[in-house]
């Protein structure tokens, strides 16, 4: 079969590339540490340099205390037996404090006080890496993008761990660490407010869930498709269109009928993951605060399908019932 | 390398279909085409009924009619009505149910429960408890019939026996009790739940969704109205606790969500099925059953490692009580639907006794008519 | 008109897989080519269908109209038109549809040249729609287990087949789907971040070069994947998304009926620590 661009079938070696130099304010870089013919199969095979940095430092620092919270509390729930812990991992919790605690910061730390503190290394840790990729990008002269991005998945994880917690003023409605447990969490949101299927908000976001799977498949194949062209040199293609461009935008025209251009497309790429958390975050945040029962809401503006009856009665309405 | 590849390519797909339920399925639609209420299962998993032992011998409409047990018999306050012959017939079945001859029980037969020099003798605790437990049987088939005799069933004989919860065990195989409190420190603290627990079908919920719900009696409906109220109360961690009693629910008969649910909307009970109606005359029945006939025995019931034949309370102290699946063990119609009542009348139970009677909701009516069920009178 | 300004030297004659010259043509910027014909077909009378459907039903609210499956106790069978016969149709339409336009858009990648990327991944989709609607059923037995034509009744559908395994997040291949879908998620924003981030550069700065896009991304994490090779782990992301999402629901039914959190009882019961 002929070659289909997937896997790189002669990596090249040459000098390692130490960067492109920063200016004079900025810390040494640190490696670069050599290369991995694996990784070389798929994409670029050398790893490093990186550039560490105080904010950088200080998010791995911060990130490392609040897994160290997480799995400590974990560990601490099995006894500390090490034997428990793997075999249960997937079921272990640190759970937010109970809902008398409210939205106080005042919680014991073994009622939640350790979810919140976690919580807080968490964000920390988070809002530094976003600051590193703000000033990383400054440093190089580049645009913002990257950073802007970062800022709509963070805007979810806020609403989901702060935002609304606070709004509904209490810590219990927030998400617990824990692989199952945070589904449990997910599963029990939609059954308490009414199956967020009904939510125009959540709705919103699966379509751009959906839609930026669907864009990267196409743009990820247009790209190596148009590889015998040069295509993946999308900067060169966008200053100075090649036949790559104008291949891979013919493609689609003559698909669909219409087309994007080689930076276009990538607007198109960064909107669609954007708005993917930013209309997901709207939806968290108006449920329970704005809305109580997104169904209810959804028969009130005509959009949810009546079945037919079944004709059954709640029996608790039913006089004489019994508790 | 190419022989490694064929050999990978025929073990891996056998070990991923290892963990499968290969085969057909049982199938049953139970909601409007293509709402996906569907009831699915695989022949070789799912519980299995048993035999059930026939009556030890014809009971015929002579013996039925005979002397009261009270004229031949001591301290027979629940079936002292009953004739002698009935009575001896329904001890007989008694001991086939809780401690058949020959099992591995101790003091199987009579004696399980009887002192044999003094038959009416209460001091073995095991008699006092299984009068009370007459008591229970009685009380569930008379007065909690809108649990299982709905929609048109045969409601003259749709009850159950010792056999239903117990089949042949002293203690019945699937009960619960409270779970020790968690330590107030985080060693040790589940927090009462993120365990894989058998309890909530292995889902990382509060293992304990019991002990609120079938002995307490605290609000399993979560769900609010369109807009939040000032009485919106029920936040996410009490409805996983309600959605792990569900769970539990779902495990104990083998069925699915959409068993009585549509999800849409679960909370409606317009578009739900008739089973979900069951479903809550069954807990409220569990309720009644766990409060005031197990609980009520209080000290009856041996502390641990007291009694002569075991354990009677859970590791708490509170005593073994019932949930969905100590009737129910994994069918939804316990027993597959099998009408043993009709071979032991003593067990149907009089009028109402000790706890008040449900009214009787009329049949679900059909769509047209929907508007509101009329009250029956509960049948004397 | 609606060519573009290099268009004309690219719409030459050839790459057609079926028919030769006779449909070689273009409608305006739409090629058409023998499956553009019969994507026409079945695209027009699938809707068509669709549209008749609304107006036998009880709603032409676009969010409401819904064209159901059959009954289960149909089996295998052709269905009556009213009784789920015309989603089964609607769903043959569509089968057709689909597989017409991944093959038009494979005579276009051979007339311009380039790889057939675009209609290989497109067949992954497919390939979860027709494990949707097709190889579940007939695994299951009956064309009711497919999925109704609607926008919100095809989520109530989805609600229902979840929780008919009680809690479907549990799902071990449906856990996997999901992490792909926000992996895709995530490098998408990044790809199109970085790349607008290097031709849309700070005030005053000159448009920068891959040099910048790597050096950028090995401050950042210490690696960089590079132009080429975003391109193929995004393709590789987004296809894993939707084949392990097509795993997932043909094990649900055929493969396993219990609810999927039991199914972690493997786990549980290991030898080594039970």
């Amino acid at each position: 079969m002929a070659y289909q661009n997937i896997f790189t079938q002669v990596q090249l070696r040459g000098e390692l590339e130490a960067g492109v130099p920063l200016g004079p304010h900025n810390d040494e870089r640190f490696g670069p540490f050599g290369t991995s013919w694996l990784m070389g199969k798929l994409g670029g095979a050398q790893l490093g340099p990186v550039y560490l940095g105080k904010l950088g430092i200080a998010s791995l620092l911060s990130g490392f205390i609040a897994i160290e919270i997480m799995g400590l509390n974990m560990a601490a729930s099995v006894n500390w037996d090490p034997v428990q812990f793997v075999r249960q991992f997937f079921w272990l919790a640190l759970e937010p404090p109970a809902a008398k605690y409210g939205f106080t910061v005042g919680v014991p730390l073994n009622d939640g006080g350790w979810w919140i503190a976690a919580g807080f290394f968490l964000t920390a840790s988070i809002l530094l890496w976003w600051a590193r990729t703000y000033v990383r990008a400054k440093e190089l002269g580049m645009g913002t993008h990257v950073a802007w991005a970062f800022g709509s998945a963070i805007w979810l994880y806020l609403v989901l761990g702060f935002i609304r917690p606070m709004m509904m003023g209490s810590w219990a409605e927030a998400v617990p660490f824990g692989i199952f447990p945070h589904l449990d969490w997910t599963a029990a949101f939609s059954i308490r407010y009414g199956n967020l299927f009904y939510n125009p908000f959540h709705a919103l976001s699966i379509a751009f869930l959906y839609g930026s799977t669907l864009l990267f498949a196409m743009h990820g194949a247009t790209i190596l498709a148009v590889g015998r062209y040069g295509g993946e040199r999308e900067i060169e293609q966008i200053t100075d269109r090649g036949t790559a461009s104008e291949r891979a935008a013919l493609f689609w025209r003559w698909t669909m009928g219409w087309n994007a251009t080689m930076e276009s497309i990538h607007r198109w790429a960064w909107w669609f993951a954007v708005l993917t958390t930013l209309t997901g975050g709207i939806g968290i945040l108006l449920t329970g605060t704005v809305v109580d029962n997104w169904f209810l809401w959804a028969v009130d503006h005509g959009f949810a399908r009546e079945y037919p009856a079944t004709g059954v009665v709640d029996p608790a309405t039913l006089p004489g019932a019994p508790q | 390398m190419k022989t490694l590849n064929k050999l990978v390519a025929i073990a891996l797909p056998a070990l991923l279909l290892a963990g499968c339920e290969l085969g057909s399925k049982e199938q049953e639609q139970v909601g409007f085409r293509g709402t996906a209420m569907v009831q699915i299962s695989d022949p070789d998993s799912k519980a299995k009924v048993g035999d059930i032992p026939a009556p030890p011998y014809e009971l015929t409409a002579e013996m039925i009619a005979g002397d009261r047990a009270s004229t031949a018999y001591e301290n027979v306050p629940v079936l002292g009505n009953v004739s002698v012959d009935e009575f001896n017939y329904l001890m007989q079945a008694m001991t086939t149910w809780i401690a058949p001859d020959g099992s591995n029980v101790k003091d199987a037969g009579c004696t399980y429960c009887h002192n044999p020099e003094n038959m009416a003798s209460d001091e073995k605790y095991t008699k006092v408890v299984a009068r009370k437990m007459l008591l229970m049987t009685q009380n569930i088939n008379a007065n909690w019939k809108p649990h299982f005799a709905g929609q048109g069933a045969d409601q003259e004989n749709a009850g159950v026996t010792c056999w239903t919860c117990h089949r042949g065990n002293p203690v019945p195989v699937n009960n619960w009790s409270s779970a020790v409190p968690d330590p107030s420190t985080i060693t040790g603290n589940k927090r009462g739940g993120n365990t894989p627990a058998q309890t909530v079908a292995y889902a990382s919920l509060n293992s304990d969704p019991f002990t609120d719900y079938l002995a307490d009696k605290e609000t399993i409906r979560v769900g609010g109205k369109e807009f939040p109220t000032a009485a919106s109360k029920a936040a996410i961690q009490s409805t996983e606790k309600t959605y792990g009693l569900m769970m539990h629910m779902s495990q104990g008969l083998g069925v699915n969500c959409t068993f009585c649910h549509n999800s849409n909307n679960f909370a409606k009970w317009e578009d739900s099925r008739p089973q979900r109606v069951n479903a809550w005359y069954g807990i409220r029945m569990v309720r009644d059953t766990n409060n005031n006939y197990i609980s009520a025995l209080g000290d009856v019931w041996p502390a641990n490692g007291k009694g002569a034949y075991g354990n009677r309370r859970g590791p708490h102290g509170d005593p073994l009580k019932v949930n969905c699946a100590t009737c129910h063990q994994g069918v939804n119609k316990p027993l597959g639907g099998a009408k043993m009542l009709k071979d032991y009348p003593a067990l149907k139970g009089a009028a109402p006794v000790a706890a008040p009677a449900p009214v009787v909701a009329a049949a679900p009516a059909p769509a047209e008519t929907a508007a509101a069920a009329e009250a029956v009178k509960p049948a004397a | 008109m609606a060519v573009l300004s290099f268009e004309r030297k690219y719409r030459v004659r050839g790459g057609t897989l079926i028919g030769g010259d006779l449909f070689d043509f273009w409608v305006g910027p739409f090629y058409v080519g023998f499956f553009g014909v019969t994507t026409a077909f079945f695209a027009a009378l699938g809707t068509a269908l669709i549209i008749y459907g609304a107006a036998i039903g009880d709603t032409w609210n676009p969010w409401l109209i819904n064209i159901a499956p059959p009954d289960i106790s149909y089996g295998l069978k052709l269905a009556p038109l009213k009784e789920g016969g015309l989603w089964q149709i609607v769903t043959i339409c569509a089968v057709g549809a689909f597989c017409s336009w991944a093959l038009r858009e494979v005579e276009i990648c051979r007339k311009l040249g380039i790889g057939y990327h675009v209609p290989a991944a497109f067949g992954m989709a497919i390939f979860a729609y027709v494990t949707l609607v097709v190889f579940r059923p007939l695994l299951m037995g009956a064309w009711g287990y497919g999925f109704p034509y609607g926008i919100f009744p095809h989520l109530d559908w989805v609600s229902n087949t979840g929780y008919q395994y009680l809690h479907f997040h549990y799902n071990p291949a449906h856990m996997l789907a999901v992490s792909f879908f926000f992996t895709t998620a995530l490098a998408l924003g990044l790809h199109g971040a970085l790349v607008l981030s290097a031709v849309n550069p700070a005030k005053g700065e000159t448009v920068k070069s891959p040099e910048y896009e790597d050096t950028f991304f090995r401050d950042l994490i210490g690696y960089s994947v590079g132009t080429l090779g975003i391109h193929r782990v995004g393709l590789l992301l987004a296809m894993n998304a939707g084949f392990w999402s097509a795993v997932c629901i043909i094990i649900s039914g055929p493969f396993w009926s219990r609810g999927w959190p039991e199914w972690w009882t493997w786990w549980l019961n290991l030898p080594i620590w039970s």
